[in-house]
């Protein structure tokens, strides 16, 4: 028998594992209730907000796949995400009746726009230091803003633009029933987006396991060895960049079709930016999971802080203070978040993988 | 020899370049048109130099990118607006002494306040991040959050009308051409600022070991000075110049709101980006560069005005991406 | 404990992953040059700069004048007399010399005026660019700079490192005069690699070797001792 190096021995032993650890039975638990939800939660508000988990964990990964991999940190990542809601929302809202080809065209447009843009903004602030590409998205995706508030012949200003969806995806569109369940249009939908949604997300997964990922977690780590090395690191974080960019945008397409409206506050704002932000913070950079962790975390949130609202207003009836605190939900939020990234800065998941690690060592 | 000339002479032709380009807009307008128009953008490149300069400072010698910088900024016109609110008899008197000396009054409580939380966020906040641009970003952009929702809280969250003192109102009329009044004090400002910033770096020991500190902060601290406290009061002083840019900008738009930063950080943002981080000099030539843009073009083709200022900094990174002065580092 | 000035004792230090210095011991007497040698990336910046307090050491101990300081911020270790020249001098090339010796200089009295003067009769030249950036100085001119800068206040110790680096020979006589006047008022500790430089100032000698001191003695045994020099220094004759 040929003697294996160090790598492929690694390599076999993580593939003996990859069926017997418990997190790959955890995975599948994870992807049988996303699958299993539109029967046991049928009321829309329970599928609206499993989808949304589902859709801004996909969104989180991919930023993730910039922040945690490659050690970019864009605050346009956000904007990407607009421009494919922007897109799939103009073809199917502007020009008649919504149709497939218009669809798909929404999506092809979204892709070409989104990588001539991440192109651009990596070669022109990547050359110069990694700390510009921040200032540089953050003044481009402000500058987003105020294009999609300003032109409002084009994207409907402020109010945005609604449209309906083609064929089977339409809201109207009943199949009949099925398992007591009627297999209505947003069903469809639903699960077309959780397709699209897993292969993107196994795409993550499969990309940060790719040596071009191997090298760009290199490049995170220690970016003038892994120049030395031989690599371009520049040519590598472009690459990631568009890659991240890529998912965003097609995500965003994903959304506007979910949702039916795309406006500026609802996928480009700074809002959308912080919920991502704090997502991928909670759940961990640099695990992708801890993406799900974080998406599931903050919509959960979100979901049932009302609730917890009118709690606070019951038992402090008389505490105006609290009741502004509990308004400005935002506060608690932006301190949560110092205070994660203060004590918790690898997140749920981040933390978890660590403590199984130390267990296993002792 | 016709080469030597441009390299020799290559800040005189660059200037005079700039000042043939910032004509052009008359093709579009007329004289009296320019004249308030470049006034007025004079007077925002104040406002924004103000920003910039805190932000370029903190850069050059901490190393620091602070996102929450635009937030001071808002903290800094509404601490005056409460001022303001405050004194209003002083405000709406018929004198320039009163007006001024609430003015007077309303810079000392934004610089105090300001320059307080600005100490409070450095010694909190990001003493215990320096050296990962990461997490600065992160944790300063946190504190942006937490501290908007205060104003919120504070304040309210609504647009509220900031009161003007009676003697900023109006305008000069001189040979028919209308001067409003307030930007001139808020150019006065500005430039009143900047000089004492500059005496202060060149002329005080403080000053010198402060611009020593932007070079190399390792040997000033094997000089025997104390390099964190210098960190911190840098910090306070960027703050608070935000916060006399915040209240000059409220008096200037008669208005406050709690976002009211946000534009005005990304302005920050792309002037330290063509002025290049770390110079004070480029700080003011960049934020006059953005404000006189952005009222030209305003003007003329008012949807592109964020836009100019966003191609001007593409160009500057594509030409020269260290910025127009870039600092010792 | 009353002829050493500086002992360090087994100190660790670690640039991020990386265990630079493990277990440095040696001292200082009271008087006179002690120079650390050794090849490139034995660790004999880094202990300079683990003294100076701006590499922080993970164990061990530094004790200076009987008090233990590795503890200390660089600024408190630097206001108790310890003067340092980095490894790439550590000029400010944005400021004029001028303003380079005031950023140095901690008190400003009759007798810092003085020390200045003095200073400025050992590097004479400095004086004819006193206004000038600092950026614009020759190799030789920013070292001798450097020097002043540290010796500019009164220092009992003073840390230089590699001050013949890059310098043309000439030069490095004039340093080698430079640094036997200094030494008649300051205990001075040298990291060179120009072993003719250390011969002609050295009193004592440490080699380092992967973190450790390996050998030391008295310079004049090391000028003598071919077979020493041969095996630590890669020096043949």
């Amino acid at each position: 028998m040929v003697e294996q190096t160090p790598v492929q021995v690694f390599r076999s032993q993580e593939k003996m594992g990859r069926f017997t650890s418990p997190a790959f039975y955890l995975k599948i638990a994870i992807l049988a209730a996303f699958i299993i939800t539109p029967f046991l939660f049928p009321s829309f508000k329970s599928l609206d907000l499993v989808l949304k988990i589902m859709i801004f964990a996909v969104l989180v990964a991919s930023f993730d796949i910039l922040l945690g991999y490659t050690g970019i940190l864009s605050f346009g990542h956000v904007m990407f995400f607009g421009i494919g809601a922007y897109s799939v929302a103009l073809l199917l809202g502007k020009f008649g009746e919504p149709t497939y080809a218009f669809l798909f065209l929404g999506f092809v447009i979204a892709i070409l726009v989104t990588t001539a843009l991440a192109l651009l903004i990596s070669f022109l602030s990547l050359r110069v230091k990694a700390i510009f590409f921040a200032m540089v998205t953050l003044a481009i995706a402000e500058f987003a803003i105020i294009l999609a508030t300003k032109l409002s012949s084009f994207t409907g200003g402020e109010d945005g633009i609604i449209m309906s969806t083609p064929g089977i995806f339409k809201v109207s569109f009943n199949m009949g029933s099925f398992m007591g369940v009627d297999i209505t249009g947003r069903v469809i939908t639903y699960y077309f987006i959780l397709v699209i949604c897993l292969i993107l997300f196994m795409l993550m997964a499969r990309f940060i396991q790719s040596p071009l990922g191997r090298v760009m977690q290199a490049i995170r780590d220690n970016e003038p060895r892994a120049e030395a090395l031989g690599y371009k690191t520049f040519v590598f974080k472009a690459t990631s960049i568009c890659f991240g960019c890529l998912v965003s945008t097609i995500v965003g397409g994903l959304y506007v079709m979910w949702v039916g409206y795309a406006n500026p506050e609802s996928v480009l704002g700074v809002p959308i930016m912080l919920d991502v932000l704090l997502m991928v913070i909670i759940g961990g950079m640099g695990t992708l999971y801890g993406a799900l962790a974080g998406a599931a975390f903050l919509r959960l949130a979100y979901t049932f802080l009302p609730d917890l609202q009118s709690l606070a207003q019951d038992l402090l009836p008389n505490l105006h203070f609290v009741h502004t605190m509990m308004e400005r939900w935002l506060l608690i939020f932006g301190i949560l978040f110092i205070l994660v990234v203060f004590f918790f800065p690898k997140g749920i998941i981040g933390t978890i993988q660590n403590y199984l690690k130390t267990r296993k060592a002792v | 020899m016709s080469e030597s000339i441009i390299k020799n002479h290559s800040r005189e032709l660059t200037i005079a370049a700039a000042i043939a380009l910032y004509l052009l807009p008359l093709l579009g307008m007329d004289m009296t048109t320019y004249l308030t128009l470049t006034i007025a953008g004079v007077a925002m490149g104040m406002m924004i130099f103000l920003v910039a300069s805190g932000m370029s400072l903190i850069f050059g010698l901490m190393d620091v990118i602070n996102f929450a910088h635009g937030v001071c900024f808002a903290w800094g016109a509404y601490v005056a607006f409460s001022v303001f609110n405050y004194f209003d008899k002083l405000v709406a008197a018929d004198s320039l002494l009163a007006n001024f000396m609430v003015f007077l009054i309303a810079v000392a409580a934004a610089v105090i306040v300001v320059g307080i939380v600005g100490i409070i966020m450095e010694r909190v906040l990001i003493r215990k991040v320096y050296g990962s641009h990461l997490f600065q970003i992160l944790i300063t952009f946190g504190g942006m959050v937490v501290l908007r929702e205060l104003i919120r809280i504070i304040w309210g969250p609504n647009d509220e009308v900031m009161p003007i003192p009676l003697k900023f109102q109006g305008n000069w009329n001189i040979f028919d051409i209308i001067i409003l009044k307030y930007p001139i004090y808020a150019i006065l400002l500005g430039l009143m600022v900047f000089i004492i910033i500059q005496m202060v770096l060149k002329r005080t020991k403080l000053g010198k070991i402060v611009r020593a500190g932007v070079e190399n902060p390792d040997m000033v601290q094997a000089m025997g000075h104390n390099i964190f406290l210098m960190f911190t009061g840098v910090f306070a002083v960027g703050t608070a110049l935000a916060a006399i840019g915040g209240l000059a900008m409220a008096i200037f738009s008669v208005q406050v709101y709690p976002d009211m930063g946000d534009a005005y950080l990304i302005f920050a943002f792309i002037v330290v980006i063509i002025g290049g981080l770390g110079s004070i000099t480029g700080s003011l030539v960049g934020a006059l560069i953005v404000g006189l843009s952005y009222n030209y073009v305003a003007y003329l083709l008012p949807p592109l005005a964020v836009g100019v200022n966003i191609l001007i900094m593409v160009i500057i990174l594509l030409i020269k991406p260290t910025g127009l002065f870039a600092a010792g580092k | 404990m009353t002829d050493t000035l500086l002992k360090v004792d087994g100190i660790h230090t670690f640039i991020g992953q990386h265990h630079i210095l493990q277990g440095v011991s040696f001292e200082a007497k009271t008087e006179g040059v002690t120079v650390l040698l050794g090849r490139n990336g034995a660790g004999k910046s880094t202990t300079l700069k683990t003294i100076m307090g701006l590499l922080p050491a993970k164990q061990g101990k530094i004790v200076y004048k009987g008090k233990p300081i590795q503890a200390k911020k660089p600024h408190q270790i630097a206001r108790m007399g310890i003067g340092f020249v980095p490894e790439n001098m550590g000029i400010f090339s944005e400021l004029t010399v001028e303003e380079n010796m005031q950023v140095a200089m901690l008190k400003d009295d009759i007798a810092a005026q003085k020390r200045l003067e003095d200073v400025l009769q050992m590097f004479t030249t400095l004086k004819d660019f006193w206004g000038a950036k600092a950026g614009i100085l020759s190799g030789g001119q920013k070292q001798m700079l450097a020097i002043a800068r540290a010796i500019v206040n009164e220092t009992s110790l003073l840390l230089i490192d590699e001050p013949t680096k890059g310098l043309a020979p000439i030069i490095i006589d004039a340093l080698i005069e430079a640094i036997n006047q200094i030494k008649q008022h300051s205990v001075v500790l040298l990291v060179e690699q120009n072993f003719y430089m250390a011969s002609q100032v050295g009193d004592d000698f440490y080699i380092l070797d992967d973190g450790m001191v390996v050998h030391n003695g008295r310079m004049q045994d090391l000028v003598e001792d071919d077979e020493l020099q041969s095996r630590y220094l890669g020096i043949t004759k």
